[in-house]
């Protein structure tokens, strides 16, 4: 079923500099591929033609090096980020997953309206080393376009593969890309992640998987501080996407407005121009940049914030870092904003209101995971069962237990509640929803969401209609050591 | 010797650090405060050790989950310190045992002046 790799030519890097690539077009490995597959290897793009994606995904770890040493990266297809990924609403998708890791893995289709079951939004499957899965689904034609996120699932794991490298952006083109001032603009997708040091050593100064890892490499699509270009008078459009593990990143680009026309799930109804823009791990933005500002060059920041309440942790920065430097080049005919975009409906009344209440906590339950106990050790195991790790409701992720049960077509209002000291973005697979309020006060806008960031000590509160595809699916926190460390829950649509 | 340890009301490990040090002889009085930022402040806790809970023994700050044995050995010897602290919330160091797993740490000792030294390594 699988096919050796050759690895040929995997380049070092460089230190720190103005568009020095760290992980994309250097790591790139030559894969010895099978004829039938269209796509040339180690392709940055996969697209699909005449209504199908045929794609594939090569789950790998791929030797490599960071700032201070070599370093183990997992890649997709031998790349970090792995490849964008393009389709239309409409589309077949058959998306072959090899996992060529030395542990299972599989698939996410993060912020899809597509089934959870089969061989679709599945996180309940696992493909063993060696193994391989075709994932295969058909987009709605109304599907809304949008930036999405292909990362692995596999309870326990998630966080270790998606901090070592294993992310793809996902385009779906629709009806927010046939705006015509949105067409005119020049686009580029920006993955944001972050890499451990070759040392690791930022994990033993505690920023660990409590906190949820960070590491202090920054990177936008595998390199550090790339330059983008706008022509004066130019639109740019800047999708962007967290995939890192648990950092935060509150951004602004100096001298402009980013002015946001999409979010997680697609458009909203009038772009909203923004000083800055706080994306946690998971959420997506597409945001407009006009190149009204004297020629020169911009820095793209990403600004300090504090995720841990008012205690002080995991403040890795005081001080604001470049992503990326904007430049000035040529010159056109000014493009103008566009004044309305697509509207977001409201939601039918809800049907009920649940609560789910997100701790750090000596847990009691197995959590789904079957540890020997007496490898625990310490006074904590007085307690009993699974000793440290977060709940929701007091319960720690248990895949065989179902939690919430929903009847497919209702609205629900859900009160996301952070009663923790640290912060917890809260994500919902396969429907979208809204948030109504956060600590109480009205959103401005309604906007369409999967991922919503749910601050230390506060309520948000949402409101989903589960609609057209029953099943069983997850809810949970988006910093992936909190997912793996039990902050999920299994919700049966049906 | 008497300890006195400041935490937030909802933090969900503070507690088991407390039960720690009572069972290796410290006798803990266990206080809820609305803001430990105060407290840490007021101790000099260099803000990049900071981790959840805050306690004072014997003019020392002890910030974390520090393991008993070190505080032992910071009584025993008495250096010019300020206090001890473990960043974050390491899995595995005491109130923090998980079936999760264990994470490596350093408690790291920091001065009046804000000098930042490693004091013990515990391996995972």
């Amino acid at each position: 079923m699988t096919t050796p790799l050759r690895r040929r030519q995997v380049l070092g890097l460089g230190l720190a500099g103005l568009g020095t690539a760290v992980v994309g077009p250097l790591l790139w490995d030559r894969l010895q591929r099978s004829a039938a597959r269209a796509q040339p290897a180690g392709a940055a793009r996969l697209a699909s033609r005449g209504g199908v994606a045929d794609l594939e995904l090569v789950a790998q770890a791929t030797r490599g090096s960071l700032p201070g040493g070599p370093a183990e990266l997992l890649t997709y297809n031998g790349r970090s980020p792995g490849p964008l990924l393009e389709v239309n609403a409409g589309d077949r998708v058959r998306l072959r997953l090899r996992n060529e890791l030395r542990q299972p893995t599989n698939l996410h289709f993060h912020g899809l309206h597509i089934p959870p079951t089969g061989t679709a939004d599945n996180v309940f499957l696992s493909v063993p080393p060696g193994g391989s899965f075709d994932y295969e689904f058909t987009l709605a034609k109304d599907h809304p376009a949008g930036l999405f996120y292909v990362h692995p699932h596999q309870h326990g794991l998630s966080a270790d593969q998606v901090f070592g490298g294993l992310s793809s952006a996902l385009v779906v083109r629709g009806d927010l890309d046939r705006i015509p001032e949105v067409a005119a603009a020049k686009e580029t997708v920006l993955v944001l992640k972050d890499f451990a040091s070759a040392s690791g050593q930022e994990a033993a100064m505690g920023v660990g998987r409590m906190l949820g890892r960070e590491g202090p490499l920054l990177t936008v699509n595998g390199a550090i501080n790339p330059g983008l270009a706008i022509p004066s008078g130019g639109l740019l459009r800047l999708r962007l996407l967290n995939a890192s593990n648990a950092r935060m990143y509150r951004l602004a680009l100096e001298g402009h407005s980013l002015v946001l026309i999409a979010t997680d799930g697609g458009a909203i109804a009038t772009p909203e121009p923004l000083d800055e823009l706080l994306l946690a791990p998971g959420e997506r933005a597409d945001v407009l940049v006009q190149g009204n500002q004297t020629p020169g060059s911009y820095r793209l920041l990403n600004l300090p914030y504090q995720r841990s309440g008012h205690m002080g942790m995991a403040a890795a920065e005081d001080a604001p870092r470049t992503l990326a430097t904007l430049s000035y080049a040529g010159t056109v005919p000014p493009l103008p904003l566009p004044k309305a975009l697509i509207p977001v409906p409201a939601l039918p009344k809800p049907e009920r209101t649940r609560r789910f209440v997100m701790a750090h906590a000596m847990g009691t339950g197995m959590g789904g995971m079957k540890h020997d106990m007496g490898a625990m050790g310490g006074g904590g195991m007085a307690m009993g069962g699974m000793g440290m790790g977060f709940q929701i409701n007091g319960q720690a992720f248990e895949p065989d237990r179902i939690d919430t049960r929903v009847a497919l077509g209702s609205t629900e209002d859900w009160l996301i509640v952070n009663d923790d000291v640290m912060d917890h973005p809260f994500h919902l697979h396969v429907n979208p929803f809204q948030v109504i309020s956060r600590a109480g006060r009205p959103e401005s806008q309604r906007r369409w969401k999967d991922t919503v960031l749910v601050k230390a000590g506060e309520e948000v509160r949402i409101r989903v209609t589960f609609r057209d595809f029953p099943g069983r699916t997850v809810y949970h926190c988006h910093n992936l050591d909190h997912e793996d460390l039990g902050l999920m829950g299994v919700l049966q649509i049906e | 010797m008497p300890v006195t340890s400041y935490r937030s009301a909802s933090c969900g490990c503070c507690k088991g650090w407390v039960q720690h040090m009572r069972a290796n002889g410290f006798a803990v009085r266990d206080v809820v405060v609305a803001d430990v930022a105060v407290i840490k402040r007021r101790l000099g806790v260099p803000a990049r050790l900071a981790s959840c809970h805050t306690a004072e023994v014997a003019g020392f700050a002890l910030e974390g989950h520090v393991p008993a044995a070190d505080v032992k050995r910071l009584l025993q010897k008495r250096p010019p310190l300020a206090g001890l602290a473990l960043p974050g919330m390491p899995l595995g160091s005491p109130g923090m045992e998980s079936a999760y797993g264990k994470e490596a740490f350093t408690v790291m000792a920091f001065t009046r002046t804000g000098a930042i030294s490693s004091f013990s390594q515990h391996a995972k």
